[in-house]
């Protein structure tokens, strides 16, 4: 059976409130693009997302406007925090679903200080460091036991 | 179907195995290994492209459970508060294992002479000794002469990198006064028989894309092959045969092609770690073994140890460099090691400082340590944590116990439809001493060291990760399933080299000692070849 997709103007607008726009750095999680990625991960809680979604936009009709988007971006955060109540695991999972895909998007880890580029095959560089710090543990006597 | 007979099987391909196989290759014996799993292909590891991290809870997830790859087996450890971790291929738990490689301690092969509880091993540390450092050659092991926690070793590789988290946490130790060293490290610091250095990519545990890791795959395979090995692939076996004599005739496996197979040998050798052995052994009876082979004793299967880990993980002011470096090896401490009877305990533990994490895997700890909330706090919480934690994970050493085991489950089978392993371990009260114990020190050291605040967890539920005792070493053949030479004593030409054969667990990573075990091994049977079966 194949299932409805997500309400995509909610959703994105749902991302967006998860992980807000970063300074003038970065958009929000959902205008950023990541929202096709974890829709496709969602597998069997897609239904679940779903419910979740029209939840905001039933409940933001009820506040007096047509949808969730429509809502002044100040009560949106509120309004999540109440369908997540309501509402077991939608939250979280997205929570979890959208860290998962904003810290690997190759424009957040430049913004974090990262080159974007996958760790190999460049790899990283790393300082030896100073073994003379480990003298006092050089003047030490035998740490283990002697066995005869 | 019958294969022509050899003169060795050995069944799997992981860090004993590997080492056994190379080492008897030089007697130009016909040498067969049987590996259920495959050959990884280093340019499909996480590292390679964007969001690898994630894949520790998918296709790299520590737990067989998790991955359900066909080439795994499952696992029933429901009744274990500790999940197994393994894997299957060409190269075994090497192949995800973070390559710290500490040795045991001389007095880790006297815990009953010593403290009085336990059992000794009837070999020592002097005997594995010249295997230690053959393994270290052969594995390309990375250290720094002069631990007074350790006799004097020389090591062929320079240490891995303190990095800036070394450093700050080994100058928390000074502060301290306790030890701390650079970890000994299967890791290859330098270009080392033909594979390239460490470029410190940070997660190990989900394969080194670089091959500077020393999994088996890399290192003993390559020679044991040139030298003349035959190692089949998808190939699992299902048990071993006996004749009405009691000898071992060969095992029977199913094959890539999905039909069973009857391979012949004369000498069979058994590394499929201490879960994969004893579920091997117990279903392979017969009418003279109807308890499972080899197990007159009835203890195949049991003493199953663990290492109870115990995880902290400190947040620091100060941006680190914790992304980068072998993510589980960089400094060890071994200041509570040796038994101290005023901690109230028996036995030690060693701390493997870890460096930090990846951002995929900050945000995650972040969510699921209550410190990173979504909305309008979430870029400046992250801004606290990202690149701004280290901590370590702390090794206890694990008493044997006859209860905690490892059967066949009576219903879970694999794709083959051979029985499951099942748990059954319960953290004794000593191991609980030791790891409240543990994770205070272990929060007075990050503190030491700069951590403004820190988070514990102990027991470490995925932490099954060193699978030992359940065929265990002993002269005596009432109370052990193993000679000191490795070969069970129930039957003469059947050998176990995997960490099942431990008698105790120290508090270190089994993996460098199993497989000196195996090197020692398969040395005393190139001696005895012709009174082997005496």
């Amino acid at each position: 059976m194949t299932e409805a997709p997500l309400t995509q103007k909610t959703f994105v607008a749902l991302l967006d409130e998860l992980i807000p726009a970063r300074d003038d750095v970065l958009p929000g999680a959902g205008s950023l693009g990541i929202g096709s990625h974890i829709e496709a991960k969602l597998g069997e809680a897609l239904p679940l997302v779903a419910a979740g979604l029209a939840a905001l936009d039933a409940k933001a009709h009820e506040r007096g406007v047509d949808d969730f988007v429509s809502l002044p971006v100040g009560l949106r955060a509120s309004l999540v925090s109440e369908v997540g109540a309501e509402i077991p695991g939608f939250v979280d999972l997205l929570v979890y679903h959208a860290y998962g895909a904003y810290y690997q998007n190759p424009r957040v880890a430049v913004a974090i200080g990262l080159s974007g580029e996958p760790p190999y095959p460049r790899g990283y560089e790393l300082e030896e460091g100073n073994l003379g710090l480990l003298d006092p543990v050089r003047e030490r006597e035998k740490l283990y036991r002697e066995v005869s | 179907m019958s294969e022509e007979p050899v003169d060795v099987l050995i069944i799997g391909a992981g860090a004993a195995g590997a080492a056994i196989a190379w080492s008897l290759a030089e007697t130009h014996m016909r040498i067969v290994c049987l590996e259920q799993g495959g050959w990884m292909n280093p340019a499909d590891y996480p590292t390679t492209r964007h969001g690898g991290e994630m894949e520790q809870f998918g296709a790299f997830a520590l737990s067989p459970n998790a991955r359900g790859r066909r080439e795994d087996y499952p696992v029933n450890d429901d009744d274990s508060p500790i999940k197994i971790s393994n894997f299957n291929a060409v190269g075994g738990s090497t192949i995800l294992y973070a390559a710290h490689f500490p040795r045991m301690h001389p007095s880790d092969f006297r815990v009953k002479s010593l403290d009085g509880v336990a059992e000794d091993w009837p070999i020592d540390y002097q005997t594995l000794e010249p295997w230690y450092d053959l393994n270290a050659r052969m594995m390309g092991v990375a250290g720094l002469a002069g631990d007074p926690a350790y006799p004097p070793k020389e090591l062929p590789l320079p240490p891995v990198p303190l990095g800036k988290i070394g450093e700050t946490l080994g100058e928390g130790f000074n502060r301290l006064g306790w030890h701390w060293w650079p970890s000994d490290s299967a890791i290859a610091t330098r270009d080392y028989q033909g594979r390239a250095a460490c470029i410190n990519l940070g997660p190990c545990i989900m394969g080194c894309a670089q091959g500077a890791k020393g999994s088996t795959d890399v290192t003993y395979w390559p020679a044991a092959i040139r030298e003349g090995v035959e190692l089949r692939t998808h190939c699992r076996v299902r048990e071993i045969t006996v004749d009405a004599q009691g000898m071992a005739t060969g095992a029977i496996y199913v094959g890539e092609d999905g039909t069973e197979h009857h391979q012949r040998a004369e000498i069979v050798i058994v590394a499929c770690n201490g879960v994969g052995t004893p579920r091997l052994l117990l279903n392979s009876t017969s009418e003279r073994f109807p308890d499972g082979l080899a197990n007159s004793s009835g203890l195949v299967g049991r003493n199953l140890m663990f290492h109870p880990y115990a995880m902290v993980t400190g947040v620091f002011d100060e941006s680190l460099d914790g992304y980068k470096g072998p993510t589980g090896c960089s400094i060890i401490s071994q200041e509570f090691y040796e038994t101290d009877p005023s901690r109230g305990f028996k036995r030690g533990y060693s701390f493997e400082m870890l460096r930090g994490m990846g951002p995929i895997a900050t945000a995650l700890w972040g969510m699921s340590s209550g410190r990173l909330p979504w909305g309008a706090e979430h870029h400046e919480s992250y801004d606290k944590i990202w690149n701004r934690t280290a901590g370590m994970v702390i090794i206890c050493e694990d008493l044997p116990d006859v209860n905690n085991r490892v059967t066949l489950d009576p219903e879970l089978k694999d794709a083959d439809g051979i029985p499951a392993p099942k748990i059954e371990y319960t953290l004794s009260d000593n191991s609980l001493r030791m790891l409240d114990h543990a994770v205070a020190r272990g929060v007075e050291a990050l503190e030491a060291a700069g951590a403004k605040e820190t988070r514990s967890e102990a027991p470490l539920p995925p932490a099954g990760w060193h699978l030992m005792g359940t065929t265990r070493m002993g002269r005596d053949p009432a109370s052990s399933v193993v000679d000191p030479h490795g070969r069970t004593h129930d039957v003469k030409n059947l050998f176990i080299v995997d960490g099942s054969v431990f008698v105790t667990s120290g508090g270190v990573n089994p993996t460098n000692t199993l497989q000196a075990i195996a090197l020692y091994v398969a040395d005393h049977m190139k001696k005895n070849l012709d009174s082997l079966f005496d």
